[in-house]
């Protein structure tokens, strides 16, 4: 078995790679070196889709049946030539057995039918009757998060910043704001239902009514699919932060609180993932190996990742290119031993 | 018709693989093209959404950049050089 950690930043990507034991590790990379790695995902089918971009050239999405070559797509998701709206990254890929999603900033949905050669436009979200109004929260207006329901594939959530999570009943064909609940950061004035900051989204791997949001305004879970949230935050040092991950054997949650919206680092210097194994009814911090005095070091939303594993393994990369990584479901953590650029987005990919 | 090199800047040789393409074209539009026939994934990166290079993308034919020129449609010469360079900008 080998497992292998991808980590994405703003100049390249690296491997990290371990057996099941996930107590060593190689790192190798980078890989795509100077391009920011802002997502990866593995396909049903086996493929490795990883989406770059850079502040000169633009963005890409290059596909991979091994890690090591790799072929950027050619129809790849993107505005059309005309348009008023650019394309600056892609944000994350949902892949499903149907389908796979990539949420883009400017926010947007594509997918695509035939493994990610080709994307098109999800017109239902991207030129929803709102859009005019919509407001982008300090990462830009991206479209960040989507899920699928595994059952029911043709319900689709899309987190999208400073707007709300969004529900598609039908497919993608039409959307519907879901955020009752949740603290609204930026009131439209005609418009109720948007300006919502949602940061990270995870779904009960055999329940997909069960979501848990870790919101600009706190950390809230939905039991109804979304219809309506409550806060869950007993035990947390903070309600702010960004990544929210589970381990689908176990169920539990991680997430990394940050102190506000205003300061945007970890609490009183202590680099802490908090974990809950009660479907968030309440928070315990996850400390031993992770640097607890006078770091003020922060996690990006894409910057957390679990694993598959019996225990689950979990990994946290830093703003200031730290990599923390626990074999025991963050019980234990050691630091990789490298220092990358600002880490963007952590994946961790089992293979048998 | 002439034989031109587009100098690639090393960044993109993800998409072409090599940092010179040698293209035959009459205009410096048509030289573009013939890259972007041999690399399509090539255009995204030089172009935008506007139709256009993107805003840091700086294209030049021999010495002159190519945002002096009223079009694309500049004529070449045997063995110009094209050179896609990234402006400088930021600190």
């Amino acid at each position: 078995m080998r497992v292998v950690t991808l980590i994405g930043t703003e100049k390249g990507a690296f491997l990290c790679r371990s057996n099941g034991d996930r107590r060593n590790w190689t790192i190798e990379g980078p890989i795509f070196k100077g391009w920011r790695v802002t997502a990866s995902a593995r396909t049903p089918g086996g493929r490795y889709l990883l989406a770059t971009a850079s502040q000169v050239y633009g963005p890409a999405l290059h596909v991979s049946t091994d890690l090591e070559n790799w072929k950027q797509i050619e129809r790849g998701p993107a505005y059309p030539e005309g348009s008023d709206r650019k394309l600056n990254q892609i944000w994350t890929l949902t892949c499903t057995p149907e389908r796979h999603y990539a949420g883009v900033d400017v926010a947007g949905l594509f997918a695509s039918a035939d493994d990610g050669e080709s994307w098109e436009p999800v017109p239902g979200l991207n030129d929803h009757p709102t859009r005019e109004s919509w407001f982008p929260g300090g990462g830009g207006l991206c479209a960040h998060v989507v899920l699928v329901d595994p059952r029911k594939p043709e319900r689709i959530w899309c987190g999208i910043s400073a707007v709300g999570v969004w529900r598609s009943d039908d497919g993608g064909a039409t959307w519907q704001a879901k955020n009752q609940g949740v603290r609204c950061v930026i009131e439209d004035e005609k418009i109720p239902e948007i300006g919502y900051c949602v940061h990270g989204l995870v779904q009960d791997p055999d329940d997909a009514d069960v979501i848990y949001r870790q919101d600009h305004a706190g950390m809230y879970r939905s039991r109804n699919a979304g219809d309506t949230w409550e806060k869950i935050e007993d035990g947390l040092p903070s309600w702010f932060g960004f990544p929210i991950a589970i381990d689908r054997r176990t169920k539990t949650l991680f997430s990394v609180p940050m102190e506000s919206d205003e300061y945007r680092m970890p609490v009183d210097g202590r680099f802490a993932v908090y974990c809950s194994r009660n479907g968030g009814d309440s928070w315990e911090p996850l400390t031993d190996g992770l640097p607890q005095e006078r770091n003020y070091a922060g996690v990006l939303r894409g910057a957390l990742a679990v694993d598959t594993l019996d225990p689950a393994g979990v990994a946290v990369g830093s703003t200031q290119g730290d990599v923390f990584v626990s074999a025991d479901g963050g019980a234990a953590w050691q630091r990789l031993p490298c220092r990358l650029p600002r880490v963007l987005t952590v994946e961790t990919y089992v293979e048998e | 018709m002439p034989r031109v090199t587009i100098e690639l800047p090393s960044l993109l040789t993800t998409v072409t693989g090599e940092e010179t393409l040698t293209v035959d074209a009459d205009t410096l539009r048509e030289a573009l093209d013939r890259a972007f026939a041999e690399a399509p994934a090539l255009r995204g990166h030089l172009f935008d959404e506007s139709g256009t290079f993107r805003p840091h993308v700086l294209c030049f034919l021999n010495d002159v950049n190519s945002r002096w020129f009223e079009d694309l449609d500049r004529p070449l010469g045997d063995g110009d050089c094209i050179t896609i360079l990234q402006a400088v900008s930021g600190g």
